[in-house]
């Protein structure tokens, strides 16, 4: 009798071991990335009044993806710019170079700048600026 | 009289010491001092921008999905420095690859084949000495639907004090079916330094 209660005790402990969480894995879903990233240095002079894109159409079929962004700047200043590419499953898809692009603006200045994907397999992205440290 | 080596050595040791360690530099994190000549990150630059372009304009995509195969033609250095211009070819040709949309070719070019090992193995036939099931066929290379060929033009300014350097980077790919260039690009990188720093 005492062994049945300690066989059950034993069987239920091991049955509600085996329904605990879990860690998920880290998927696509699961990674919660900002698709604008601006740094501190950059953010006092400039404000990105817009952020758009969209897929274009491709003559065999498949569409690109395309981001354009505005920046209005509040008094002179350079900045460096860089896209990032991901694909369905969170994972870097490789462009030309690594390189921030630098652009320097005039006060009240508005201007935009367009990326485009380098495959079809990209869905997202992230926008990265920085002040040039030089 | 030792007094005068020893403190050579001593100067010579502290000097050495002062001086720039040689380091690796990460292009992903590049903040060094610009050059008045073309280094690697102008070269990126032209090489983004253009494969940006011209995928975007969908030059490079083929109305039936399969990939374009390309040549790379001339690239002339129209500029003071010594300039391989597969420094740009180059990158553009992976990222169109990468793409999935281009294919280039390195069996045909206008100074001989890139790689001449297509041709070389061909002469492989009729060798007693190979195995002929593994020998080329004829008939198997493919010959290319587009070539890319561009120039990278350099002028001189005075500006005031200082002096400005401009590059231009030409770029067209051609159908080679029709001659007509469908995709061009030209990418201006300016820039302005002290008159005592070379741009060749």
């Amino acid at each position: 009798m005492r062994f049945q209660k300690q066989i059950i005790a034993f069987s239920c402990a091991l049955a509600l071991a085996g329904c605990a969480i879990q860690p998920p894995a880290e998927t696509a879903a699961a990674i919660d990335r900002e698709q604008l990233q601006i740094d501190p240095e950059v953010n006092y002079f400039v404000a990105v009044t817009e952020l758009l894109s969209q897929r274009i159409a491709q003559p065999g079929g498949e569409t690109l993806l395309q981001i354009q962004y505005a920046i209005e700047a509040r008094s002179n200043g350079d900045l460096a710019w860089k896209v990032t590419w991901f694909d369905p499953n969170g994972m870097v898809v490789k462009g030309v170079g690594e390189g921030y692009r630098k652009v320097s603006l005039l006060t009240g200045q508005t201007r935009y700048f367009t990326a485009t994907a380098p495959h079809a397999r990209v869905t997202d992205y992230q926008l990265h600026l920085r002040e040039p440290q030089q | 009289m030792f007094k005068l080596p020893i403190v050579f050595c001593i100067s010579m040791l502290m000097l050495a010491g002062c001086a720039t360690p040689t380091r690796y530099i990460d292009p992903a994190a590049d903040d060094g001092p610009v050059t008045m000549t073309m280094d690697y990150r102008d070269f990126e630059k032209a090489a983004t921008e253009a494969v940006d372009d011209m995928l975007a304009s969908g030059a490079v995509s083929k109305p039936n999905g399969e990939r374009y195969i390309m040549v790379v033609s001339r690239v002339t250095n129209d500029t003071m420095q010594r300039i391989d211009t597969d420094q740009l070819t180059k990158k553009i040709r992976v990222a169109l690859l990468r793409s999935g949309k281009v294919v280039t070719t390195t069996a045909v070019g206008l100074d001989g084949a890139e790689d001449e090992m297509s041709a070389r193995v061909r002469e492989l036939r009729d060798s007693e000495e190979f195995d002929q099931a593994g020998v080329q066929r004829k008939g198997t290379l493919i010959a290319p639907d587009l070539s890319l060929s561009g120039k990278i033009l350099q002028r001189n300014h005075k500006a005031g004090k200082e002096q400005q350097v401009e590059y231009y980077i030409q770029l067209s790919l051609t159908d080679l079916a029709t001659g007509l260039a469908t995709w061009e690009v030209e990418t201006p990188i300016i820039k302005r330094g002290p008159n005592d720093s070379v741009s060749w």
